[in-house]
């Protein structure tokens, strides 16, 4: 059992080592573009890229309350994946009964997207 | 078994470094950042502890899902908030003690604890063995947990539609 211990925690090296190529990718990119590249910067180079238009007010603006909906909804059937990823891979050892007992779960909030679908969350206007 | 104990150290300090960060940055924006890295460190922790499923769990539903919601919810309000000015110091020693007092009743409380015996096999199928669990002896918290779901689904359109229902009642 210490062997398969080991074998789990070594495994977790190509994690780590794929980890810190991901970080270190766009550091090296980036130093090495600021390094290679002439720097000349003018007042109009500078101001932020906004397709022709003169960029104005800030870009962090109040969202519409809208936006929250989605984002709960989001969260709640994140959840519930959750919950369906280890079902799905012991599936073969439950049987019918886990079926029966995933159908009652997914009733559930399909209920609770029904309500929301009636409370016009899901339209856009 | 060193390995271990370093990558303990480092996840183990970017959670408390993260946790002080947010505590301490003005920003409410570099806030949820400063809580992501924590976030990711438990995840690592979790790993280390062979429980993978938990982990990605971490990583999904905390670092991803809550994380939006908290943007969310910070887009909503003043997001261009700061700290307000700092407490008296009177105060500050007051939480100062009670920190105090808070360490020492935790680590009295749990100096002689015993968690019994260490399970070994954690680390083999990790996700297969939560789902036998789940889905056969927990079988009705699990149900339960979807009644839960359904009460937050419908508690948060009531709680953020109210808002519209108001302003057509305002309108007719």
């Amino acid at each position: 059992m210490q062997d398969l211990y080991n074998v789990y925690q070594n495994s977790y090296l190509f994690v780590f080592v794929f980890l810190l190529l991901g970080i270190l990718l766009p550091i090296v990119a980036l130093t090495a573009g600021k390094l290679l590249r002439p720097n000349k910067p003018t007042p109009a180079k500078q101001t932020t890229y906004e397709s022709g238009i003169e960029p104005f007010h800030q870009s962090w603006v109040q969202f519409n309350v809208r936006y929250y909906m989605f984002g709960l909804l989001f969260v709640i059937f994140d959840v519930e994946t959750v919950f369906l990823y280890p079902w799905a891979v012991a599936y073969d050892k439950l049987g019918i009964f886990a079926l029966i007992e995933m159908l009652i779960f997914m009733i559930m909030l399909v209920i609770g997207l029904i309500y929301a679908w009636k409370k016009k969350v899901l339209t856009w206007i | 078994m060193s390995g271990e104990l370093l990558a303990f150290f480092i996840l183990s300090l970017i959670a408390i470094a993260g946790g002080v960060m947010m505590l301490n940055l003005t920003k409410v924006v570099h806030m949820v950042i400063a809580l992501v890295f924590t976030f990711l460190a438990i995840a690592g922790l979790y790993v280390l502890l062979s429980a993978e499923f938990v982990a990605v769990v971490q990583v999904l539903i905390y670092s991803g899902a809550i994380t939006i919601i908290m943007l969310f919810g910070i887009m909503l309000t003043r997001h261009d908030d700061r700290t307000e000015a700092k407490t008296g110091k009177g105060r500050q020693w007051l939480v100062l003690a009670s920190v105090i007092a808070f360490f020492a009743i935790m680590f009295y409380g749990i100096r002689n604890l015993s968690l019994g015996e260490q399970a070994t096999t954690l680390h083999v199928k990790n996700t297969e063995q939560i789902g036998m669990l789940l889905y056969s002896k927990f079988v009705i918290p699990f149900e339960l947990v979807s009644i839960v779901l359904l009460v937050a689904l419908v508690g948060a359109i009531i709680l953020a539609k109210r808002d519209d229902k108001e302003k057509e009642g305002e309108s007719q």
